[in-house]
């Protein structure tokens, strides 16, 4: 009773395991979801507004899936594929952070990019640093 | 949208949250307490988007298609975390439901101050 009510107790994480990895494939499923339903909202009701940034958040929408994807799979296809993926989305989180803070006027509006994800508690700048330590601890595998 | 209702979901995600890390540090993988905890949550943010489109009218929410975004996003995430989290047998299976349980209590908030904002 004790085990189906607090669950029963975990095995070691196995070499190949899914373990702290579906951790994160979760939180890049959120961030997808997140980036992905507010690009379609923008470029939806006012494209002409911002097109700029409202292209760039459905590019990191397009980012963030794509890593999601590639990390729940796995194996070494996954993991070169979610690398690519995680170096573009570091390089964009950096780029438009700083590009949105230097000249805020070509960024009217927000991407989850902007100023280092502020808007996202900039889970959006921490999440590909984990992203590439994970990547790099399981290459020993 | 209430803040009653805001401040409720908050309270069930942060012991959703607290559940879910204690597991983890217990070395256990999810139960029942978490699976109760994860599915109070979800009847709780299918209320709050019945009566949100209920009282939804002309303007209020300004953004009403962000905020129909999260309305219905956020029904999705203890989905998620809950079928995540039973499918992993080590211990980092509390801490994929407390993720989801976060960014649920994130959310709710992040809804009020859409539906606060309106056009005027």
């Amino acid at each position: 009773m004790r085990d189906r009510g607090l669950g029963r107790p975990a095995e070691a994480a196995a070499p190949g395991s899914a373990g702290p990895a579906r951790v994160l494939v979760l939180l890049y499923g959120i961030f997808a979801l997140a980036a992905g339903a507010r690009a379609g909202v923008q470029l939806a009701t006012r494209f002409d507004e911002a097109p700029l940034a409202y292209l760039l958040s459905a590019f990191a929408a397009a980012v963030y899936v794509v890593a999601t994807v590639a990390l729940a799979h796995g194996g070494s296809g996954g993991r070169r594929t979610a690398l690519a993926a995680i170096l573009v989305e570091l390089a964009g989180v950096l780029v438009v952070g700083t590009l949105s803070l230097a000249d805020p006027a070509a960024f009217p509006d927000e991407t989850v990019w902007s100023a280092y994800g502020r808007g996202y508690g900039y889970v959006p700048l921490v999440l590909p640093v984990l992203g590439l330590l994970l990547l790099s601890r399981r290459r020993g595998d | 949208m209430s803040l009653v209702l805001v401040v409720a979901i908050t309270a069930v995600a942060a012991l959703v949250v607290l559940a879910g890390l204690a597991s983890t540090v217990a070395r256990r993988r999810t139960g029942l307490v978490h699976l109760a905890g994860a599915g109070l949550l979800e009847a709780l943010l299918v209320l709050q988007a019945v009566l949100a489109l209920a009282r939804m009218g002309d303007g209020t929410p300004a953004d009403t298609p962000t905020f129909l975004g999260y309305l219905f996003g956020v029904l999705l995430i203890p989905v998620a975390g809950v079928l995540w989290a039973q499918a992993e047998r080590t211990r980092w299976a509390g801490t994929v439901l407390a993720v989801a349980a976060a960014a649920v209590g994130v959310m709710v908030w992040r809804l009020l101050q859409l539906w606060e904002a309106t056009g005027a």
